[in-house]
């Protein structure tokens, strides 16, 4: 132990020279302790992970549930994530407090929709740019939209200010409108809700309200130059979306900016909540009248020449268009049908294609009339067989069209306006419903009708449904941007990537994978028919073949080209059950739970304050907490239980236990290959020590590269860091953190390898290295070539590059982990002999093809690879 | 054949709507009740095939509605449901010769076997 000795001298050394100079260090945590804060936040999560997935399922319209059981499994969610977040911060020692103030928000959030409260704190009014997330019960569903349009997708909104729902409680209570007309009671009558809408029209303002919307109106103005009008309109309270409420409330259009015409707008629109149509609207949809509450939009009015809207998809066929609709003036004129605007239909792949124009007579035109409201005038007849929109609008309002649909997962009913001077703004944008009709049959037809299927395997069903289309077999990450669409998505692993081609597909299947994981959590939202851990298929199916999938409960069954009688038997009662008010106000929960914005870690905006849901805090916390992990195998002293490494290489690596991951010779201080338990490192070492791959002639450096290499090497250790170890590999039987300064390369993996798929991850980063740039370059493309294929998330920075994988099963972990470590130590050698690009595609094929499957080639190469 | 009566009865009115909605699609009738009292009163004006009942309830309960229903209208299967999955709840349940015991959530799938079963009883 003299060696570790020495290195645990040295270091100490060196951090009381630094802190005599005043730089601090932070004491590292001992390894082992680490370690179980590290496993505590790990198990804490899949228990939430767990909690989350079985609430998903609960709610999916299969199960009949009661608020006890929300209140339940809630708080066993809410009591694991708190144990995580506890540990998560001992972790990380304190370094993302802001975690904390989020999950309090999100939970209080919550907590109060289970309760039956409104879920909100906002104030009486608020300007849409100063929204938070997750605001919909406050200003209610198409306020919401309009904030994600302006601040998440930056997309042209005007100046809005909201009333809130909280405002208008606060209206009805001040005039007492419930109790006085008498809308409290069993049953209420035409004439009671007649009555509230005259205490509402004539209802006195309460005086905070008043000056809150004072105070929004002369921001606007500020704003506006003096110049504007609003258009005052509702957004209804409890909307989520699922219903549109489309056309059902009073707009008050041309509303001067001044607080007595915007409050009497206000009045009107508030009234409308009882007029007879809405009111016989909700009750259709389970609601009370009374119950429903009602936030008010105030927008500053574009002086339109041309407006319109758009469906990011035509909801009546199944040609993949976008529709776009246009007249001259303003919209209202189109959405209250009171002309023929133009149609124009564009391809959903292409918008610059046309694929229809139809000029209607667009006879009339409504404008603004100064001073207040609007007027329909005529339409010279020139104007009237002109189209309303070059070719270049249409294309650019069908890209905006695709791009909100995009955003909201969901294909889009959008309102918009482009004015005199040509700016196009976006005025709503709401879910489009398509008019599918949920079947009435749950059986499978007989074997005798539809034939027996091609194939059954049992999975884990995230979405069932049936579909037809044709199989697309996913061979490397690179092939997504390819997917057809229609195409029935088939690949190794699930994944997060996959979203990106989840809009175009109709059926995904894995051969493996987690209910848990990212991308089911995605496909649930999608409700795309998914299914996971299918074991074979993407041997098992054919690429391009027609097929009919059906994923039920028990499996997955495919049958040979498109089977009518099977199409729309799994599934579809989810959409029946959401007519239902008390279901849907319980499904309103999970908007703050199970979606996941937080996708790629490699990103800017992972950050606390960019989680939304819990869904996001965990990703964040487990993120984060790898990224510890690592950070402390980089910057720590290992000096636990230390024992070196034979292996058959040059490697020199130091080994430190935490729990079973060596079986070492009392008294030695020397471990062979074979005296390894730890899985990930186990597989590490098998792929190092491949036979033949590591060349004992060493790769010719020249000179050159040998200088550059050398002046090169405080660099690479440096990497954000002093570090005087050498190599060290911290482990236990299921884990491994490896730091490799390798040859000239400077490695960091982390992997976790067990039965249980969803803690299974791999982190694996490399950095530095000798010979020039270009060089250097060469390897990376070379190895994100590789590891992109193998199905990692990949991203390389200078020359750095960092891949990730997770979620995979043990054995898929361990070939994974064998391919790292035979790529670990074919690169050693590698950059030396890549003169250009082209041999850098070379050298990854052959080396996929040595992995795949040995092909003749390159001796020199596959020799090593076999 | 005449259509099957189903009455439900649970104090949370998502319980009942969701019930409904997906039992009236298999082609049953089905009446939906927040408390035992008036779901008894309408026992005594109608015949119904099957009574889903919750347990726990204020006033009336599940196994009153158990002991009535078998007492007074003995071709009609009860179903009790309940919050929290109780053994002695069952137990009892059983010895009242309740046709079947479900602890929520309810799979709405295998209810629906189950009224299937109690209907060919």
């Amino acid at each position: 132990m003299t060696e570790n000795g020495d290195m645990k001298n040295a270091a100490s050394w060196f951090r009381t020279g630094l802190e005599r100079i005043g730089v601090r260090i932070r004491r590292p945590i001992p390894p082992d302790e680490l370690f179980q804060r590290f496993r505590t936040v790990l198990d804490n999560n899949n228990r939430s992970l767990e909690v989350i997935t079985d609430i998903g399922e609960t709610l999916n319209g299969d199960y009949l549930f009661d608020i006890q059981y929300v209140r339940r499994s809630y708080s066993d969610l809410s009591a694991a994530l708190e144990r995580s977040l506890v540990s998560f911060d001992k972790l990380t020692e304190g370094r993302y407090r802001g975690i904390d103030t989020v999950y309090r928000s999100i939970d209080e959030t919550i907590r109060r929709a289970i309760d039956g409260a409104s879920p909100t704190k906002e104030g009486l009014v608020v300007f849409v740019e100063d929204l938070g997330d997750n605001a919909a019960g406050a200003i209610g569903g198409k306020a919401a939209s309009l904030a994600e349009l302006k601040n998440r997708i930056k997309v042209p909104v005007p100046d809005t200010f909201v009333i809130t729902t909280r405002a208008g409680e606060a209206y009805m209570r001040h005039n007492r409108v419930r109790e006085r007309a008498g809308l409290n009671g069993e049953t209420v009558t035409g004439l009671q809700y007649q009555e509230a809408q005259e205490l509402i029209l004539h209802g006195e303002m309460p005086p905070d309200l008043y000056r809150a919307i004072e105070r929004g109106i002369s921001k606007l103005k500020k704003r506006c130059r003096g110049d504007c009008s609003l258009a005052v309109r509702s957004s209804g309270g409890e909307e989520d979306g699922d219903y549109s409420f489309a056309g059902q409330f009073e707009t008050v259009l041309n509303v001067p900016a001044d607080s007595a015409a915007v409050g009497k707008a206000y009045r009107k629109v508030l009234a409308s909540l009882f007029d007879p149509g809405p009111v016989a609207y909700q009750q259709r949809l389970g609601y009370r009248a009374a119950d429903m509450q009602m936030a008010v939009i105030c927008m500053v009015m574009v002086d339109a020449a041309v407006s319109g809207v758009a469906y990011s998809r035509d909801p009546r066929e199944a040609e993949d268009n976008i529709i776009i609709n246009s007249a001259w003036g303003l919209g209202s004129s189109i959405v209250e049908g009171m002309v023929e605007p133009d149609q124009f239909r564009v391809k959903r792949d292409d918008p610059r294609v046309e694929v229809e124009r139809r000029i209607g007579s667009k006879a009339r035109l409504t404008v603004r009339v100064s001073g207040g409201g609007t007027e329909l005038l005529p339409v010279p007849l020139a104007a009237r067989e002109n189209a309303s929109l070059s070719r270049e609008q249409v294309t650019r309002i069908a890209g905006l069209a695709l791009t909100i649909e995009q955003h909201f997962r969901r294909p889009q009913d959008i309102e918009w306006s482009i004015d005199g001077e040509g700016n196009l703004s976006i005025l709503q944008s709401r879910p489009l419903r398509s008019s599918d009709q949920a079947p009435e049959s749950q059986e499978l037809p007989s074997p005798a009708v539809v034939g027996e299927p091609l194939l059954r395997r049992s999975g884990r069903t995230v979405q069932s449904g049936a579909v037809a289309g044709k199989v697309f077999i996913l061979k490397n990450m690179s092939e997504l941007d390819g997917v057809p669409r229609g195409a029935i998505l088939v690949a190794r692993h699930d994944s997060s990537q996959l979203v990106r081609a989840m809009a175009d597909v109709t059926a995904i299947i894995t051969d493996t994978g987690a209910l848990t994981s990212h991308m089911a959590s995605l496909c649930r939202e999608f409700r795309l028919p998914t299914a996971v851990n299918t074991g074979d298929m993407t041997r098992a199916l054919i690429h391009g073949q027609q097929v009919t999938v059906v994923i039920d409960e028990q499996s997955v069954s495919v049958y040979r080209g498109i089977v009518p009688e099977l199409l729309g038997t799994a599934g579809g009662r989810i959409a029946r059950m959401e007519e239902l008010a008390e279901y849907r106000k319980k499904r309103f929960l999970l908007r703050y739970i199970t979606p996941l914005n937080l996708v790629d870690p490699l990103r800017d905006e992972f950050t606390p304050k960019a989680c939304r849901t819990l869904h996001d805090i965990l990703r964040f916390v487990h993120e984060k907490s790898v990224a510890r992990l690592i950070d402390q195998g980089y910057n720590g002293s290992h000096s636990h239980r230390a024992v070196h490494l034979d292996l058959p290489i040059p490697a020199g690596i130091v080994l430190i236990d935490i729990g079973d991951g060596v079986t070492p010779i009392s008294g030695q201080d020397h471990v062979a290959s074979g005296q390894v338990t730890s899985l990930p490192l186990r597989a590490v070492i098998k792929g190092m020590t491949h036979p033949g791959l590591w060349r004992s002639d060493a790769v010719p450096l020249r000179v050159q590269d040998f200088l550059t290499s050398m002046l090169r090497a405080p660099d690479m250790v440096n990497d954000g860091a002093p570090s005087a170890t050498a190599s060290v590999a911290v482990v236990s039987r299921e884990y491994a953190n490896l730091n490799l300064k390798f040859g000239y390369h400077f490695i960091i993996l982390d992997a976790y390898c067990s039965d249980t798929v969803r803690n299974n991850h791999i982190y694996f980063r490399f950095a530095g290295g000798a010979t020039d740039l270009s060089k250097r370059s060469r390897r990376l493309r070379f190895m994100e070539m590789i590891l992109k294929d193998r199905g990692f998330l990949v991203k390389h920075k200078g020359d750095m590059l960092i891949a990730r994988l997770a979620g995979a099963g043990r054995e898929d972990m361990e070939s994974q982990l064998e391919v790292i470590g035979r790529l670990i130590s074919y690169t050693r050698q590698l950059d030396a002999v890549l003169q250009d690009d082209d041999m850098a595609v070379r050298y990854a094929e052959s080396f996929l093809e040595g992995v795949t499957g040995p092909k003749p080639g390159d001796e020199a190469l596959t020799s090593g690879l076999r | 054949m005449a259509q099957s009566r189903i009455m439900v009865i649970d104090d949370e009115k998502i319980v009942g709507d969701m019930a409904k909605m997906s039992l009236e699609q298999e082609g049953y009738a089905v009446e939906t009740y927040l408390s035992a009292e008036p779901a008894l009163k309408r026992l005594e004006e109608e015949r119904f095939d099957v009574v889903v009942t919750d347990y726990k309830m204020k006033g009336i309960d599940g196994m009153e509605v158990l002991r009535t229903v078998r007492s007074r209208h003995p071709g009609t299967q009860v179903i009790m449901i309940t919050a929290f999955a109780n053994l002695d709840a069952a137990i009892e349940a059983l010895r009242r010769d309740v046709h079947d015991f479900f602890p929520k959530p309810v799979k709405i799938k295998e209810l629906k076997a189950s009224i299937k079963r109690a209907l060919e009883k």
